[in-house]
């Protein structure tokens, strides 16, 4: 079990990754506190040991889709929120932020994944098939058609991301 | 477009609630988990506590089937009743042929002794010995003085009513030596006291006789002592010997036959 002091700064450190991915699979705020619980509970009973930051960051968001993803099986979502009520939860974005934000989370989750871990967090298609546990080529084609689809849904103009 | 999600994202961060409640929740977790510590320790508990019955139980069952007083009945039919700590008859030995027939006859065990032994001294085989004025004789043994007192005085209280009756306590050590020779305690003290007069006179011999025999034997041979009589014992020794094997097909006949041989010798 690791010591308090770590948990407290991996808490610190890695916070606002966990939220965000919560934002992209979860819809509601209970759900993200039933993750926060479980990831850090695991990081503190972990025994893994990290090579470095990148390791434990890349880690921790393995970890925590794994968990999101359990709770969406797990609780065969009668209970379902709308876009709108997120975007109302406390870390909500400001409004110019929020049609972006709309338009990701109208996606389906797997693609909102790889647009949230390649354009946020900066992985490549290599790299997030290995947090995914998926196929380098099935990565490319998520990525290709979640573009496609979120500059379809934002009408920007398409740049080569 | 990479810039927009970059600032769109970075403007989701957790609530300060979120990370304090998380924190709250770990060392709520932490603290439990301090409570369950030593669990090596706790998970034998349920391991001790199954040995600690399982011993219990052989210890109750040893406990309760370990004879540790006994009562010994002879007339002719000799055996032995053994006593647990709880007052209550965990073994029943015929010591001679009458005395197992007797045995298998009576149901006593898990009896409390004082009813074993009225059943005994009720039951008509020994009642028609008694009627024929044979001498009962009741020892009682045990390493515990106190207890064998009390068994003791127990067994007196339930023979007061029969008459011919004799009870005594005897050691421990005498009960160890009167397995060994194959006789009940009280047929083996008997024994001994014949044997001082007779010292050819064999445990086999004795286990046949009745106890009445026995004392009449005794009696007859102290008398003759005291007299000053000196007789060849060889005689009587086949005297004895008819007697004693006699005495274990038909105790009626042998009686006469008994006797008949010490009047004759008288």
């Amino acid at each position: 079990m690791r010591s308090e002091e770590e948990v407290k700064r991996a808490v610190e450190q890695y916070a606002d990754t966990v939220r965000r991915l919560c934002m992209i699979h979860l819809k509601n705020y209970a759900d993200t506190e039933d993750i926060f619980q479980t990831v850090f509970l695991k990081y503190a009973l972990s025994t893994a040991a990290f090579e470095s930051q990148e390791h434990e960051r890349a880690w921790l968001i393995r970890v925590t889709i794994n968990a999101c993803k359990d709770l969406l099986k797990s609780f065969f979502r009668s209970r379902t929120v709308s876009i709108e009520e997120i975007l109302e939860q406390p870390a909500a974005p400001s409004e110019e932020h929020r049609e972006v934000l709309e338009a990701v989370l109208s996606l389906p989750v797997k693609y909102r994944e790889v647009i949230y871990l390649h354009y946020y967090e900066g992985y490549t298609a290599p790299e997030i098939g290995r947090i995914l546990g998926k196929n380098v080529n099935t990565v490319y084609s998520l990525m290709k058609r979640a573009r496609e689809m979120l500059w379809d849904r934002l009408g920007g103009e398409e740049d080569e991301g | 477009m990479r810039d927009k999600l970059k600032e769109t994202f970075d403007q989701i961060h957790a609530e300060e609630e979120l990370k304090e409640n998380t924190l709250e929740f770990l060392a709520e977790k932490r603290r439990r988990d301090r409570k369950k510590r030593f669990p090596q320790s706790r998970r034998l508990v349920p391991v001790l506590a199954c040995l600690a019955a399982v011993f219990l139980c052989l210890g109750g069952y040893r406990l309760y089937f370990t004879p540790t007083s006994i009562i010994s009945i002879d007339i002719n039919p000799s055996l032995e009743l053994g006593i647990n700590p709880f007052d209550r008859v965990v073994s029943v030995e015929g010591f001679n042929e009458d005395g197992k027939e007797l045995a298998a006859s009576l149901d006593l065990e898990y009896m409390s002794y004082t009813r074993a032994v009225e059943e005994i001294l009720s039951d008509e085989r020994i009642a028609a010995y008694l009627s024929e004025d044979q001498v009962l004789s009741i020892a009682v043994a045990g390493a515990d003085e106190e207890k064998t007192e009390t068994i003791l005085s127990q067994v007196r209280a339930c023979a007061r009513g029969h008459k011919n009756t004799h009870c005594y306590g005897v050691s421990h050590e005498e009960i160890t030596s009167a397995h060994e020779a194959g006789l009940s305690c009280g047929k083996y003290r008997a024994y001994l006291e014949l044997k001082e007069y007779d010292p050819d006179i064999t445990a086999e011999e004795v286990s046949g006789m009745t106890m009445k025999e026995i004392r009449d034997r005794i009696a007859s041979l102290a008398g003759k002592e005291e007299a000053g009589e000196s007789t060849s014992y060889r005689g009587k020794d086949s005297a004895q010997q008819k007697h004693g094997h006699g005495g274990q097909e038909h105790s009626e006949d042998d009686e006469r036959h008994g006797h008949g041989y010490r009047q004759g010798k008288e």
